[in-house]
């Protein structure tokens, strides 16, 4: 049987490829590390030398060991779910060496503001300021104790924690319409806001009271039939209140 | 921390809305844009070299070289901005060693390898190899060395010889196709299956990239062409160029309509992100998307090569607009890329917010950076070009109209 003469120039390729195939084999033996692929895609020993890394948070427990007293009372307050750190930055190792390095104590307004700054989109009811509008350039601890966050006093205008309400309700139909014309406002509320809520209108002819067909409003007003419209139904429960919208 | 705190406070300025606090820095930079954009040309590059041998479009001979050289230089260079943007680049050779067959970013490795060793290398070899042989018998001193050393030891350039050398260039070039739109189909591919990205996750993105590449690979061997050929006081072969305007404007028509069916889409969709979407299209990404991407470097240029390649307009004024539509072009795809990656991050995935890009200048992750390694390729082009002057075959056949 004749057998076909390999061309030339295949010779130096297929060397050329069994040498890359042997470099491969023979980096795969000597460059991988002994520990890969023991708990998965990786070096097993990774573990131990992530393990080996500085610790530099200690958590609020090493904190309260000696700071009881003020933990004691951040716990009582509205600030019990942040952490020590997440003001003083991390405090591994004032652990370690107490008297040699202090953890930071933030006194600029910028800090504050990370969490209490005017944000369109933080829940209603989280207590937001204006940094611009709010006592200007005073540090929040001349007035406000962080550990024990009590407001100096109640606070003026509902717009101090439901600002977003507020703005939406300043640019609606509703815009002549103070806050309490809908909602009942315990005095408690403004002392309290967690535990005494104010309350939503639970009938509906609180909303009736201007929409209703028969009802002595303005001519300009949208008017339903009360008895029929929506029936089983609280106004709020389809309407945006505080966008109503026919102004859309 | 005070002035760490500053600075954040300044960039807090600049977000609108609700954004979680790991979306305030921009984890992908300008380096991956670059990245898509040099392996686009590649793929582009490639796919016109193709044509010339695989359908034998003759009148592209005068370029079939030329695009081979380019998807080479372009792709020598096209993994190091990834290099540059994950650091450690001594440590990239692990992924050799351990293949990891579930991450389609590992396996891009041997994409890579794929396409460089068996596809590019292979070809340009056995293109050359005739070249490279009478070259290491005519030159002198060490440069006879060099191409002695090209030639692999190989020097039969019998008839027969080269009649193989064809055959298996065409092989090559027919296994390249769809190697090219498996190189750039996958980094479509990496984007459009995010899907936690509404901006990314699409099933057409892999194509839209390829459709993009090829538009982004025609022009630039355009540009290529017609530079390189003026400064050899050279005569443009005016068939071939009509002929890559033809093929670009089809090709840019074809990744338009892509785009725009990728985008009424959708629209008509309109699921919950489209609001931030539009939002993020008609503030932060006005210039980039509509004035630099869809204006200047979509319309202006395809109106531009319809006029130039059909209408009665003079030679030299159709060189003009050629070439300035394939500038422009560039500058299109360059922006599609950044809209793509950029945009992809700055919106927020609460769907309430929009964050901002803060481009550095220095640094590695800077646009000097980005600059570098988008001059590096000519730079590579160049010395290839020295090597393997790509011109000499086919000098004899090119028209007679001149510069």
């Amino acid at each position: 049987m004749k057998v076909k003469k390999i061309p030339q120039q295949l010779i130096p390729l297929a060397f050329l490829l069994a040498l890359a195939v042997a470099a491969l084999v023979i980096m795969r033996l000597v460059l991988l590390p002994e520990t890969f692929g023991e708990y998965g895609h990786y070096r097993a020993l990774a573990v131990d030398d992530v393990a080996a890394l500085d610790i530099a948070y200690a958590g609020h427990q090493a904190c309260a060991e000696c700071h009881d007293d003020v933990y004691e009372l951040k716990q009582q307050s509205n600030h019990r779910g942040v952490a020590c750190e997440a003001c003083h930055g991390p405090a591994a190792a004032h652990i370690e060496a107490p008297d040699e390095y202090a953890p930071e104590v933030p006194r600029n307004r910028e800090h504050c503001t990370l969490c209490h700054g005017y944000n369109p989109t933080r829940p209603t009811g989280f207590p937001q300021i204006i940094p611009e509008l709010h006592n200007p350039r005073q540090p929040c601890m001349t007035c406000h104790q962080p550990h024990h966050p009590e407001l100096p006093h109640a606070p003026e205008e509902c717009a101090a924690c439901h600002r977003q309400i507020v703005n939406e309700k300043a640019v609606s139909h509703h815009a002549s319409l103070s806050c309490t014309t809908c909602h009942d406002l315990p005095a408690e509320h403004l002392v309290d806001p967690v535990m005494v809520r104010a309350l939503k209108p639970s009938t509906r002819e609180k909303c009736g009271q201007c929409h209703a067909s028969n009802a002595d409003s303005a001519p300009e007003i949208p008017r339903i039939e009360l008895a029929t419209h929506g029936e089983g139904y609280l106004c709020w429960e389809c309407h945006y209140p505080h966008q109503p919208e026919a102004n859309r | 921390m005070e002035l760490i705190l500053g600075n954040i406070v300044n960039d807090l300025s600049k977000i609108t809305g609700y954004i979680y606090p790991n979306e305030f820095e921009l984890h992908w930079g300008i380096l991956v844009v670059v990245y898509p954009y040099l392996t686009g040309l590649v793929a582009g590059a490639f796919i016109l070299a193709s044509l010339e041998r695989v359908f034998d479009v003759s009148s592209l001979q005068p370029v079939y070289r030329l695009s081979l050289l380019t998807a080479l230089a372009f792709l020598l260079v096209a993994p190091l901005p990834l290099l540059a943007h994950l650091g450690h680049p001594l440590r990239s050779y692990q992924m050799f060693l351990t293949p990891h067959t579930k991450s389609a970013m590992a396996m891009f490795g041997f994409v890579y390898a794929w396409y460089l060793m068996v596809v590019l290398l292979l070809e340009i070899w056995f293109d050359y190899r005739k070249s490279i042989v009478v070259w290491s018998n005519e030159k002198r001193g060490v440069t006879r060395y060099f191409y002695k050393f090209l030639t692999l030891g190989t020097t039969d350039i019998s008839d027969r010889a080269l009649r193989f050398d064809d055959k298996i260039g065409r092989i090559i070039t027919i296994i390249g196709i769809p190697s090219a739109f498996l190189l750039h189909g996958y980094v479509g591919f990496i984007f459009g299956s995010v899907k936690a990205n509404p901006w990314w996750s699409s099933v057409l993105m892999p194509i839209v990239f390829l459709f993009s590449a090829i538009v982004s690979g025609i022009a630039l061997v355009i540009m290529i062409y017609m530079v390189t050929t003026m400064f050899r006081w050279k005569r443009l072969s005016m068939p071939c160029l009509n002929k890559l305007a033809e093929l670009l404007f089809y090709a840019i028509i074809v990744d338009f309509s892509l785009e725009l069916l990728d985008f009424v889409q959708r629209l008509y969709e309109a699921e919950e992100s489209i609001t931030i979407l539009s939002q993020m299209i008609s503030s932060r990404l006005f210039i980039s998307l509509i004035i630099s991407q869809i204006i200047l470097g979509t319309l202006v240029p395809t109106i531009s090569l319809a006029w130039a390649r059909f209408g009665r307009v003079p030679d030299e004024m159709r060189r003009l607009m050629y070439f300035i539509a394939a500038l422009l072009i560039q500058v299109g795809i360059f922006s599609t890329r950044w809209n793509v990656v950029i945009g992809g991050q700055l919106f927020s995935k609460s769907l309430r917010g929009l964050t901002v890009y803060k481009l550095e200048l220095f640094g590695l992750e800077g646009a000097l950076t980005a600059g570098l390694l988008l001059i590096l390729p000519f730079l590579v082009l160049f010395v290839l070009t020295r090597v393997l002057p790509p011109w000499s075959a086919v000098e004899s056949h090119v028209s007679e109209s001149p510069v």
